[in-house]
């Protein structure tokens, strides 16, 4: 009995760790985040200090960090939508419709995640720069799009597959075309599931780093590229600054939590 | 039902043909480059056929890269999985459903947070003066410790952080699928006197092995981007450590030389290798 309850004791123990292993480096972030550079090189680490907003200001105002800003926004946020444009009626009709390139799709679709990104960024480096269209939003929008678009696809297949067959066929019925059918029928029954893939994608490129590295060098460099230069400002590595910057690049990730734990949730639930 | 209509026609062309072109072309024209000696600099190029692979295999430092990186798709693959089964076991057997969900949700921070985010946070986390990670370590050893400027233990530092974020939502992943599992074989053989490690060793982990796959193949995929998690704490090094493949194709191709060609030559093998690999286990996995 004693040996359970040591084993029982040990589990949670390990559990208590792993929580913590979370909890601690993002707190402390957030922490640091708020610190002047004396308190953040003091040992040992200090947990009540005067807190400050002066590298959220620093970080904010500085301009390559506003037209990073920008230049994420608007490149996720267009290649998002047309990753789910293009991707959501074709993943349908992949779902619904059975044939013999079915297969074929999904594994095509699969197959562009396997490629290594500097495979991509190369040859599109200079593609793009005898385009005339290197360092550009338009040339990061077309690029990204090949990922949320794949992304999306493959998310979107089984999202839509779940849908029950009956309400389709009852509206065919009752006269819809095929048509309707997807716009007034599938779509909505499978929002939640589609807006889980759609927003998947979405993390996807507002993450991305080694494409956006050699695909930009000024004018539409991302955030995770200008967060990472910060650490090069002057001789000290100024980590206050850097935590801010950590915190404005990982909120809007953090900010779908809720939505990307409850698509894995069911995702996984009726694969089973 | 819906016989006859274009749909799949009209949803499924337009979609496939933007994909197409913009998956294929820079893909045909990275073995289009890598057969010339294109340089940044220079626009001037021609075909030097095979001679820029030929030039690879008596390149130490790529062969040294081609070496790290098999190093660090086993260590990271290995660690995750290592990490996640016996978590997600804990999980599942020790704490209530509640509990259980709240902790799910938290285990996936870490994989939401961008790579160069997390790559801050623990090399802020390992700074050898005022680190939190590396605190007790120094008051151990009794002097600052730098484990990211160490050869022999910066990559597996960098592999720390990676393990954060991928065995955690592995973990997850893991418990959700055992709680898909019917209770009734894991029931009997518990009445036979099975222990709890035997129970998940021999019945319930076998019986998801076909996810189990799945995930190790997610994991091999997913290992080999690893660049901006590398590139934002050691920048390959120190020295050339912790330099894999893209590391060293990027230096080559865009920094150090702009020598684009042999860069895609690189660039060139390991789609190929990665696509052989992952098209063989692919088929054989279904």
């Amino acid at each position: 009995m004693n040996a359970r309850a040591l084993g029982r004791f040990v589990t949670r123990a390990i559990i208590v760790v792993v929580a913590l292993l979370v909890v601690i480096p993002v707190v402390w972030t957030l922490l640091s985040a708020f610190k002047h550079t004396v308190d953040i090189q003091t040992t040992p680490p200090i947990l009540v200090f005067k807190p400050t907003l002066d590298n959220f200001i620093y970080v904010l105002n500085r301009a390559s960090v506003r037209g990073a800003l920008f230049n994420s926004v608007v490149i996720s946020a267009s290649s998002v939508l047309i990753g789910a444009v293009l991707g959501l009626p074709c993943a349908y009709a992949v779902a619904r419709y059975p044939s013999r390139h079915a297969e074929d799709i999904q594994f095509f679709v699969l197959s562009i995640r396997f490629l290594p990104p500097i495979a991509v960024a190369l040859p599109l480096m200079v593609i793009w720069l005898d385009l005339g269209l290197y360092d550009s939003r338009t040339s990061m929008i077309i690029t990204y799009t090949l990922f949320t678009l794949s992304v999306t696809i493959w998310l979107a297949i089984p999202a839509f597959k779940r849908v029950p067959r009956e309400i389709e066929d009852a509206a065919f019925v009752d006269g819809y075309s095929a048509y309707a059918i997807f716009f007034l029928i599938a779509l909505p029954v499978a929002a939640k599931s589609l807006l889980g893939a759609i927003v998947f994608s979405f993390v996807l490129v507002w993450n991305e780093f080694l494409i956006a590295l050699m695909l930009t060098t000024s004018d539409a460099r991302t955030l995770p590229i200008v967060a990472s230069e910060l650490s090069q400002l002057g001789f000290d590595t100024p980590w206050g600054i850097l935590n801010a910057s950590v915190i404005v690049l990982s909120l809007p990730p953090l900010m779908f939590l809720g939505v990307l734990s409850g698509f894995l949730n069911s995702f996984l639930k009726r694969k089973a | 039902m819906k016989t006859g209509t274009r749909l799949p026609f009209v949803f499924v062309v337009p979609t496939m043909t933007v994909l197409a072109v913009v998956a294929l072309v820079p893909t045909i024209d990275a073995i289009n480059i890598a057969l010339q000696n294109r340089e940044l600099s220079n626009p001037d190029s021609h075909y030097v056929w095979l001679a820029n692979f030929a030039a690879l295999f008596h390149d130490d430092r790529f062969l040294h890269s081609m070496w790290i990186s098999l190093l660090w798709e086993l260590l990271t693959v290995s660690a995750t999985m290592i990490v996640a089964i016996p978590l997600a076991v804990l999980l599942f057997e020790t704490v209530g459903s509640r509990l259980r969900d709240a902790l799910c949700v938290l285990f996936i921070v870490p994989v939401l947070l961008p790579r160069v985010s997390a790559a801050y946070v623990w090399k802020f986390a390992f700074h050898p003066l005022y680190g939190l990670a590396a605190y007790p370590l120094k008051l151990a050893v009794g002097h600052p410790v730098d484990l990211l400027s160490d050869p022999h233990t910066a990559m597996a530092t960098v592999a720390i952080v990676d393990v954060w974020q991928w065995g955690l939502l592995f973990s997850v992943i893991v418990v959700k699928l055992l709680e898909t599992l019917p209770r009734q074989p894991l029931e009997a053989a518990r009445l036979d006197y099975a222990r709890t490690w035997e129970i998940y060793l021999f019945i319930a982990i076998p019986m998801l092995r076909a996810a189990m796959i799945s995930l190790v193949f997610v994991k091999m995929v997913e290992s080999l981007r690893a660049f901006d998690l590398i590139y934002v704490m050691t920048r390959g090094g120190p020295g050339i450590a912790t330099e894999t493949l893209d590391m060293y194709a990027y230096s080559q191709g865009f920094i150090e030389s702009g020598l684009i060609s042999y860069a895609s030559s690189m660039a060139v093998l390991m789609m190929a290798a990665t696509s052989l690999v992952f098209t063989v286990i692919w088929r054989w996995a279904r």
